[in-house]
């Protein structure tokens, strides 16, 4: 009995998996930070070699080295944003946006001197489960994907809800103005958004170097997906980036489907009609966030 | 801006009229025997001022976007591209794996700036009651979806190899081959885009453009006082749709064919860098700081000794490097913008 | 970008002012200034400098930057090997790279300053995508442009001198790899007459190289009675192929060819293995990489490719001092790149001089057949400072140029191993050239 799209659908969560944390992190620092990091491919390519030298290079085992790509990605990108962008946080959205592009040309091509344009990859021993009853299979590499996107959603959620730090968040998300006035430390609040959303966008390089490889451009290959599921999910809101990012790759992959064969290629094109739709019928993307005074 | 372009403005003439003096000239001169040979020194250079030409078309157009009227379109590539491939595809003939109807240059160039309108009407209809962000990423999902469907239908547009044989009316006028062509070509795109730059600035001057830029400061207020701001922002969005589109005939018909790699995510970064640097809303400042950017990149390709301990395939890199260190460099120290006003961008430097 | 803040901002000074002006002029001069700088090599007028000069445009960013390195160091060994013999015209032989990232509008500025700045003597380089849309501006600089890059069909009846000494009607350029054309006719009739397979499925790349691979490998199959059932094609850059593959395989067909770029090919065949959809596969000649082995010579096992030889008259000697200088994974274009210079080199000492002109004539002489056969520089010299005509034979090929600037080459079917690519069995030239009419 073949469910169809069934494995479709399993394909979708894998890629939703790689967008779904850089798009965190993206409209953590979108709604928090008040800017549009274009440099935040950057931070997952970082990830990915971080990600490359802990567990091929160093050897660790995998656990330790996905902590290790978390931690030293966190504090590497907080450490490059502090210098770059808070410095000049008062200087309004648009340079900051333009900060960012400049960061990212000199990470991406100091990458390349560094590392030269050559293959990495982190290789790990993959066994295929198969269900041909139900017609699809899924392999280990897919469920370590998806379950890391799990566990990390998990954590965030658990974060925001729980703790003072991730209640402060919400809150200045929400309204900073007001946050300001009941006594909420703003600076500390950039300061954990740049270690949250750097470390989720290490997690997101090594996934990537797992999959693909480590080289200077992978994650700069992924930002426009992921800028994409974050404002389809309503920019700002790191559970609007979560659907949003799962919906387009669900989209991604059904699309492949779906298509005529010989436009099989828009696939991935499909992405940004999604984008449109979605925002033609609920201009505040997925979950709706409110529009800021403009 | 500084004095010297303010001297400028105290001419008797204004740009538009300046540039439809020197369309007129560059006219004549194509159609005389006449034509000027450049030194070879000087090649690299015309060549990177005619895409600055076409650039500055873009921009301009942009720049009455969203630094009159605070609209964020990240996606002037796409219309571009509309306005490339529509004269390339009408006007080629007989181009390698591609549809080719080839008609004559005038058709072409009317189509293309008539298919980047329509796109124009199409985007800003539906998306620019949007707010501001949203319109940003929309519009450059409209460049990708553009740019997907370029490489996609193959047969049609010729894909990643690209569509050949497109006529070069400019080049044909000429005749004397190398430089000469470059020079002409120089001189009609440049008086256009002059013509274009004092329309614009024309407008953005006039009250006309007083109304965009109450819109860029407060829309709702706007709108209380009576002013349709949706037809304004939509008439401002394919005035940029069209010029940019244009910009893409004429770039086709100089190349003499249409590529996939003329039409990237490129062009929207070095267009929002040249404006952004050269301080948004000013319309010499854009201009400006295009030139700076394109000028950067182009000096630095005759830097390849300079840097010692480095190999040739690193400088590569170290270059773009270099580049993005400028950007990093000229923001940081002026946020609004080389020429760009402060207040009015809402920017504390 | 919508959030305006009321600033105290007062302005800026007259300093200020007086700096950004001051900027701005300097900009201005420093633009206008690049037109006249980097004169390096000849001056043009055919007399020879200190030094010779050719120009390389180089995918050193951008979407292929990986393949650069190994034309690269493959260049900089022919460049040492020529300097240590004494250079072309005893004196200095260089290559000055400049990145283009494989962009047709970079590719034009980056032609033009080594034509006209730098009065290169030729030019070694330039991807299809370059080369296709600039064609008649290329034809107009009048400089030979010898490229290992380029397998598409468009070029198979376009470049070369056309075998006649007049240059009026030359079309300046030579490529030393083996188009597709002839290296599809071998894949499809090593598919359809030697393994018997009649149905077959297409996982192909967007990208301009791998389409026209695509194109022509479909063209020679359905010729030859073949069928290919299916095509997907893919835009690069993703990280994952599964729902393509899964799309791919639920047609019926017995083997599959893969054209895709190297790095995506990898993630391609890594998904293939994992999913378990099996069948025979075909892979594209430009997979023929040691990378590839490398990263999924076992799970690509048994798979296929064929290529145009890569193992020319000269190939041993090549890799033995390739593998003396650098660790690059070879691939068959940047042992094109070996052949190119070398030519280029040997023109220019047959030529005498370093006007293009003279240069575009000598290329026929070294390479074509008759005279002294030598195969690497030092012996070129010689034997041309003896006044005899050379035929030199290259890496990839025995470099002897089609009136229209092609090479021919025997195609090879080899199987991957997880050791390296093993020969099951060659397709001869001869046979080829009896089937291809123009080329």
């Amino acid at each position: 009995m073949d469910i169809p799209l069934l494995q479709e659908v399993i394909f979708g969560l894998v890629i939703g998996s790689y967008i779904a944390l850089g798009a965190i992190g993206f409209t953590l620092v979108y709604g928090l930070v008040n800017m549009i990091n274009f440099a935040h491919g950057e931070f997952i390519t970082i990830g990915a070699f971080v990600g490359y030298l802990t567990i091929v290079v160093a050897g660790l085992p995998l656990p330790v080295g996905i902590v290790a790509t978390l931690a030293i990605t966190a504090v590497v990108g907080w450490a490059i944003a502090r210098v770059t962008f808070e410095p000049m946080n008062d200087a309004g959205a648009v340079p900051l946006l333009l900060m960012s592009i400049g960061l990212g040309f000199v990470l991406r091509n100091g990458m390349r001197v560094v590392a030269g344009p050559d293959r990495r990859s982190v290789r790990l021993d993959v066994t295929t489960y198969r269900f041909d009853d139900w017609g699809f299979f899924i392999t280990s590499q897919q469920l370590l994907i998806i379950g890391l996107a799990l566990v990390a959603v998990v954590a965030l959620h658990v974060f925001l809800s729980r703790t003072m730090l991730g209640i402060a968040m919400r809150a200045t998300s929400d309204n900073e103005d007001l946050a300001l006035v009941s006594g909420i430390d703003t600076r500390r609040i950039r300061n954990t958004v740049w270690l949250a959303a750097s470390a989720l966008a290490g997690v997101a390089g090594l996934m990537l170097a797992i999959s693909q490889a480590a080289n200077p451009t992978v994650g700069y290959g992924q930002l426009l997906l992921l800028i994409t599921a974050a404002i389809l999910g309503g920019a700002g809101s790191p559970y609007g980036a979560i659907v949003g990012s799962y919906l387009l790759g669900i989209g991604i992959t059904v699309s492949v489907a779906v298509l005529p064969s010989n436009l099989t290629e828009l696939n991935a094109t499909m992405a940004f009609v999604v984008l449109i739709v979605v925002l033609l019928i609920r201009p505040g993307g997925i979950v709706d966030t409110e529009v800021r005074a403009s | 801006m500084s004095a010297a372009t303010d001297r400028l403005a105290d001419l008797p003439i204004d740009a538009t009229q300046a540039g439809l003096g020197l369309l007129g000239l560059a006219l004549v001169f194509l159609a005389s025997p006449l034509f000027f040979q450049p030194p070879p020194g000087a090649f690299v250079l015309l060549e990177v001022g005619v895409l600055f030409v076409l650039y500055a078309m873009i921009l301009v157009g942009l720049n009455l976007q969203f630094g009159h009227t605070g609209l964020v379109n990240f996606g002037p590539v796409a219309f571009f591209a509309v306005g490339g491939y529509t004269a390339a595809i009408l006007t080629a003939d007989q181009p390698y794996q591609a549809v080719g109807l080839g008609l004559p240059w005038p058709i072409g160039v009317a189509g293309a700036v008539l298919a980047a309108a329509a796109l124009g009407v199409l985007l800003g209809i539906s998306t620019l009651r949007l707010r501001g962000d949203f319109l940003a990423i929309v519009t450059l999902a409209v460049a990708e979806i553009v740019h997907g469907l370029i490489i996609s239908f193959r047969d049609v547009t010729g894909g990643s190899t690209g569509l050949f044989n497109v006529p070069q009316p400019v080049a044909d006028a000429t005749g004397a081959g190398g430089g000469a062509d470059i020079v002409s070509t120089l001189l009609v795109f440049g008086a256009l885009a002059l013509v274009f730059y004092g329309l614009f600035r024309r407008l953005s001057a006039a009250p006309y453009g007083r109304v965009l830029r109450a819109i860029r400061a407060d829309e709702q207020v706007t709108e209380t006082l009576g002013k349709r701001v949706f037809r304004y922002k939509l008439v401002v969005f394919v005035y940029g749709a069209a010029i940019a589109g244009l910009a893409g005939a004429l770039l086709v018909l100089y190349n003499g064919s249409a590529s996939a790699t003329f039409f990237t995510i490129d062009v929207t970064v070095i267009v929002w860098v040249g404006m952004l640097i050269g301080g948004a809303g000013n319309d010499r400042g854009v201009i400006g700081g295009l030139a700076i950017i394109m000028g950067f990149q182009l000096v630095t390709r005759f830097m390849n000794d300079a840097v010692p301990y480095v190999t040739q395939d690193q400088f590569a890199s170290i270059r773009l490097m270099l580049i993005g260190l400028l950007l990093m460099a000229i923001v940081r120290y002026r946020p609004q913008g080389l020429w760009g006003d402060a207040d009015r961008l809402g920017v504390d430097s | 970008m919508c959030c305006e803040r009321i600033s105290r901002n007062d302005g800026v000074s007259t300093d200020r002012r007086a700096v950004l002006r001051a900027t701005g002029v300097a900009a201005a001069g420093a633009v206008g200034l690049a037109g006249c700088l980097g004169t390096e090599g000849g001056d043009g007028s055919g007399e020879v400098g200190d030094s010779v000069l050719v120009g390389q445009p180089a995918s050193l960013t951008g979407t292929w930057d990986y393949l650069q390195p190994a034309a690269s160091a493959a260049t900089d060994l022919a460049v040492q090997q020529i300097n240590d013999a004494g250079g072309a015209l005893d004196v200095t032989f260089e290559v000055e790279r400049q990145d283009t990232a494989v962009e047709t509008q970079q590719a034009r500025e980056v032609v033009s300053q080594f034509v006209n700045n730098d009065d290169v003597v030729a030019i070694n380089g330039l991807f299809s995508s370059e080369l296709e849309p600039l064609w008649d501006f290329l034809q107009e600089q009048e400089v030979p442009i010898i490229t290992p890059w380029p397998g598409s069909t468009y070029l198979d009846t376009r470049g070369g001198d056309k075998g006649t000494d007049d240059v009026s009607d030359d079309e300046w350029l030579w490529r030393t790899v083996i188009g597709d054309t002839v290296h599809t006719a071998g894949a499809a009739q090593a598919m359809i007459e030697e393994a018997g397979i009649e149905r077959m499925g297409i996982l192909s790349a967007t990208s301009a190289g791998e389409e026209g691979w695509t194109r022509q490998f479909t063209n020679w199959y359905e010729q030859l009675g073949g069928e290919i059932v299916e095509v997907i094609s893919a835009q690069g850059g993703q990280a994952s192929y599964q729902s393509q593959l899964n799309q791919l395989f639920e047609s019926d067909f017995d083997a599959w060819a893969l054209s895709f770029g190297l790095e995506d090919a990898i993630t391609i065949i890594q998904n293939w293995q994992d999913g378990g959809y099996g069948r025979q596969l075909l892979m594209e000649d430009g997979l023929r990489d040691g990378a590839l082995i490398d990263e999924v010579g076992a799970e690509a096992e048994g798979a296929w490719i064929a290529a145009g030889s890569s193992e020319g008259p000269n190939y041993d000697q090549f890799l033995e001092g390739f593998q003396e200088v650098s660790d690059e994974e070879l691939h068959p274009w940047g042992v094109a790149a070996y052949d190119a210079t070398n030519v280029i080199a040997l023109a220019v000492h047959h030529a005498g001089g370093v006007s293009p002109e003279d240069v575009q004539r000598s290329i026929g002489a070294v390479s074509r057949p008759g005279g002294t056969t030598v195969t690497t520089f030092g012996e070129g010299k010689e034997a041309l400072d003896a006044g005899e005509e050379i035929n030199y034979e290259g890496a990839v090929t025995n470099v002897d140029f089609t009136d229209h600037g092609n090479v021919w080459g025997d195609v090879v079917v080899e199987r991957i191993t997880p050791g390296g690519f093993e020969t099951e069995f060659t397709v001869e030239a001869d046979q080829l050239q009896s089937q291809i009419d123009e080329y």
